[in-house]
C-alpha cells in the first residue's frame, strides 16, 4: 500500500540516478543541488550536491562538529531555509508527496509545520523537553497537537523505553539519560514516518549511550521509521545496518570560511 | 484547532509550573491597577458627589430679577417650557409679601416678622434641604425665623396679617403647621415658605379685596388677570445659568446670578477630571511599559522551549498566541487581586468616613460597570503589550535556538 502510494512518474528523473536506486517509488527524501550559507567572515556553506534517503533506512551522517551534520538535519526537519535546491522533496509514507523548496518559496509555513508534526520526530543532543509538561504530556505533545488519542501510544512507547515508572514526572527529576529516553518517546509517540536524531546519546556515559541507542534502534525498527541521525562517532552504528554519509570539509586559508559538502553515498 | 488548543494548553501550564514568576506579574500588575481603582473609587464617590452637589447646588442655579416686571401667566407658562429651566414660580408684590408669625405655645408668646417665599413641588431650594409644603397652610421655616420662634418641625405657628382700610386696622389670623425647617446654609434670613395661594391671599386683603380661600373679608377682587412684579427662577443646572441669564438679558431683563461661584465651581470641576484623566493616563502608561516589558523577558527567556515548539510542528499562527494567553492569564488574575484590594481598601474608607456620610452616599465606590470597564481595558492593554512578543515569538528560528543549553 505505501509503495503504491509513494509511487510517482519516474520520467522527470536523470535516467543515471534511476539505474542507481532502482526502488525510487520508495524514496523519503530527494535532495539534488541543495545549498545553505551563511555570509560574513566566519561563514559557512554546505553543499549537498545529492541526497537520496529510502523508507526504512537507517543513515548515520558522520562527520566532526561543524561539519553541517546539524544544518543538514534542519533542512530535512523542514525547519531551515535552503538558499537553493534542484530538488527537494519529501514524500511522507500516509500523505501528499511535498515539494519542499516550493513550500519555502511560497513561504507556506503552516503546510511545512503540519508536515513535520505529521511525519517527523526529532530528538536533540540535550532532552529539549518542556520542564513544565510531565514526561506522559512530553512524550504525548505532537499526538495531542494532531488530535489523536494519547494515553495508549504513550505508555506503550514508555514502556519499550523502560520510562513508564517516570510518567507523571517533570523532567527536572530525571536523569540526563532518562531524558533522552523521553526525547525518543517524544520524537516517535506519534508514528512518524521519519525520525531525525541529532547525536542522542553524545551527552551520555557510553554504557548508558549504548543501552539508549540500542533500545532506539530496536525501536525504530519495530515502528517501521527512518532514522536519520547525527554522530560524530561511528563506532558500531555499520554493525545495526547504518548507511553513512559522510562530510567533506575544506576551509578558505585567507577569509576563514568555511565550505561543507556530503561526500558519498557509500552503503558499506 | 487542535495545535491552538496545544498551544494554550502550553502556555497556561508553563504558566503554573513559573507559578512565583506569574505570581510576580499578577502582583505587579496589581499594584497598578488597585491604586487606579481606589482613586477611580473616590473619584467616582466623594469628588463626584461634591461637584454634583455644587453643580446641583439650588443657590448656584437661583436666577433672581433686579427691580420688579410685569409678568403674567403666559411668562411663566413659556418660561416652564424651557428644557433649561428647573422651576419658576410667580412672586408676590414685596410690601404685601411678608406676614407675622406668633409662637402662642410657650408661656413668653413670641413674634416675628418674616418674608413670605412661594414654594411648590419642584422646589429645589426646598427638595434639597427640607420638605415641601404642600397644603395651603402649611408652611416651611428659615433657620433663624424658627430659632427666633422657638418653634420645631411639626408644631404649628398662627400668622397674622394686618391692613388699614379706610383708616380702620384691620387684622386675620391663620394657623400654619410647620412641616420643615431649613437649615441655616439653605436661607439665612427671617422667611417662611407656603403655597402661592397664601401670599394671593395676603396680597388680596392688604389690597382690600377678600381672600375667599381663608375666608378673609374685604371687597371682591377685580376680573382682570394677575400680574406679578417677580418671580423665583431656578436653572436645572449650573452649566444652563448663563444660557439663561444670557435669554433674559436679551429680553430686556435685568438678572442677578452667582455668576463668578459658579465660574468656580466649573473651573473646580474641569480641574478634577482633567487631575484625574492625568494620572489615568500615567498610571496606564507606567502599567504598559511594565506588562510589555514582562511578555518580553519572558519570550526571551522560553525562545528555547518556543523554538522546539515550531520544530514539534506548531505552526508560527499558532505559537504567537503562547505569549498572548499568559498575558490575558496575568491580566485576567492581576484584575481580580486588584477589585480584592480595592475592596478591602473601599471598606476601610467608607467605614473612616461613615459618620459624616447620609444614607447611600460613599466616600469611595465603583459600580459594576466601571470595574468591568477597568476589566475589558486591561484584558485589551495585556493583549495589546503581549503584540509585540507574539511578534518577536514569530521571528524565533527554530534551528537558532534548539540547541542552546
Amino acid at each position: 500500500m505505501a509503495l503504491m502510494r509513494g509511487a510517482r512518474p519516474t520520467r522527470d528523473r536523470p535516467s543515471v540516478k534511476a539505474t542507481r536506486f532502482d526502488v525510487t517509488a520508495n524514496e523519503v527524501f530527494h535532495l539534488q543541488d541543495v545549498t545553505k550559507s551563511w555570509p560574513g567572515e566566519q561563514g559557512f556553506t554546505l553543499t549537498v550536491p545529492q541526497l537520496v534517503i529510502h523508507r526504512g533506512e537507517k543513515i548515520a551522517l558522520v562527520g566532526f562538529s561543524g561539519c553541517g551534520k546539524s544544518t543538514l538535519l534542519d533542512l530535512l526537519a523542514m525547519v531551515l531555509r535552503p538558499d537553493q535546491a534542484g530538488r527537494f522533496d519529501f514524500f511522507p509514507q500516509n500523505g501528499e508527496a511535498l515539494n519542499v523548496m516550493d513550500a519555502w518559496q511560497h513561504r507556506r509555513l503552516s503546510r511545512l509545520a503540519h508536515t513535520r508534526m505529521l511525519h517527523i520526530g526529532y530528538v536533540l543532543q540535550t532532552g529539549g523537553l518542556f520542564p513544565f509538561l510531565s514526561v506522559r504530556e512530553n512524550i504525548g505533545i505532537s499526538r495531542r497537537g494532531l488530535g489523536l488519542p494519547v494515553d495508549d501510544a504513550v505508555e506503550s512507547i514508555a514502556q519499550r523505553l523502560h520510562i513508564e515508572r517516570h510518567l507523571n514526572k517533570l523532567p527536572g527529576q530525571l536523569s540526563v539519560g532518562e531524558r533522552q529516553r523521553v526525547a525518543i518517546a517524544r520524537g516517535m509517540a506519534h508514528r512518524p514516518s521519519v525520525v531525525i536524531a541529532d547525536e542522542p546519546t553524545a551527552s551520555l556515559d557510553p554504557i548508558n549511550a549504548e543501552e539508549i541507542l540500542s533500545l532506539f534502534n530496536k525501536l525504530t525498527d519495530e515502528y517501521d521509521v527512518t532514522l536519520i541521525m547525527a554522530t560524530h562517532d561511528w563506532g558500531k552504528l555499520g554493525e545495526r545496518g547504518f548507511r553513512r554519509v559522510e562530510f567533506g570539509f575544506k576551509q578558505d586559508p585567507n577569509r576563514g570560511n568555511v565550505h561543507a559538502m556530503i561526500l558519498g553515498q557509500a552503503t558499506d | 484547532m487542535n495545535t491552538f488548543k496545544t498551544v494554550i494548553h502550553l502556555a497556561l501550564r508553563d504558566y503554573l509550573h513559573e507559578r512565583l514568576l506569574s505570581a510576580c506579574a499578577v502582583m505587579g500588575l496589581a499594584a497598578v491597577l488597585a491604586p487606579l481603582l481606589v482613586l477611580f473609587g473616590v473619584k467616582s464617590g466623594i469628588i463626584n458627589t461634591l461637584s454634583d452637589r455644587l453643580i446641583q447646588d439650588p443657590r448656584n442655579r437661583e436666577i433672581s430679577p433686579v427691580g420688579s416686571g410685569r409678568y403674567g401667566a403666559d411668562w411663566f407658562s413659556a418660561m416652564r417650557d424651557h428644557p433649561e429651566v428647573a422651576f419658576v414660580i410667580p412672586q408676590t408684590r414685596s410690601i404685601a409679601a411678608s406676614m407675622i408669625l406668633y409662637n402662642e405655645n410657650s408661656a413668653n408668646p413670641r413674634t416675628v416678622l418674616v418674608s413670605l417665599i412661594p414654594t411648590a413641588e419642584g422646589d429645589p431650594l426646598l427638595e434639597q434641604y427640607g420638605r415641601i409644603a404642600a397644603e395651603k397652610n402649611e408652611v416651611v421655616l428659615s433657620e433663624p425665623a424658627a430659632r427666633k420662634l422657638n418653634l420645631k418641625e411639626g408644631q404649628r405657628v398662627s400668622g397674622q396679617v394686618g391692613r388699614s382700610l379706610r383708616g380702620v386696622k384691620e387684622q386675620v389670623a391663620v394657623s400654619l403647621k410647620i412641616v420643615a425647617v431649613l437649615p441655616l446654609e439653605a436661607f439665612s434670613r427671617e422667611a417662611a415658605f407656603v403655597r402661592l395661594e397664601l401670599l394671593e391671599a395676603t396680597e388680596d386683603y392688604r389690597d382690600g379685596h377678600r381672600a375667599e380661600t381663608f375666608g378673609w373679608p374685604g371687597s371682591a377682587r377685580p376680573t382682570r388677570p394677575k400680574v406679578y412684579p417677580s418671580f423665583r427662577l431656578y436653572a436645572r443646572s449650573i452649566y444652563d445659568v448663563g444660557k439663561l441669564r444670557g435669554m433674559l438679558m436679551d429680553k430686556g431683563l435685568e438678572v442677578y446670578t452667582q455668576a463668578e461661584d459658579i465660574e468656580t465651581v466649573k473651573r473646580l470641576d474641569r480641574s478634577f477630571n482633567l487631575i484625574f484623566s492625568l494620572i489615568a493616563v500615567v498610571a496606564v502608561l507606567g502599567y504598559f511599559a511594565s506588562m510589555v516589558s514582562n511578555v518580553l523577558a519572558n519570550v526571551n527567556r522560553k525562545s528555547r522551549y518556543i523554538g522546539i515548539s515550531g520544530l514539534i510542528g506548531f505552526s508560527t499562527g499558532t505559537i504567537i498566541w503562547y505569549p498572548i494567553v499568559q498575558s490575558i492569564a496575568t491580566s485576567v488574575l492581576g484584575t481580580v487581586m486588584a477589585v480584592f484590594l480595592y475592596k478591602i481598601t473601599e471598606k476601610m474608607i467608607n467605614g473612616l468616613f461613615s459618620e459624616y456620610l447620609t444614607a447611600g452616599e460613599y466616600v469611595c465606590r465603583l459600580s459594576l460597570d466601571h470595574m468591568l470597564t477597568g476589566f475589558v481595558l486591561t484584558l485589551g492593554l495585556a493583549i495589546l503589550a503581549s503584540a509585540y512578543g507574539a511578534f518577536r515569538v514569530s521571528r524565533i528560528e527554530p534551528s537558532e535556538v534548539i540547541r542552546e543549553v
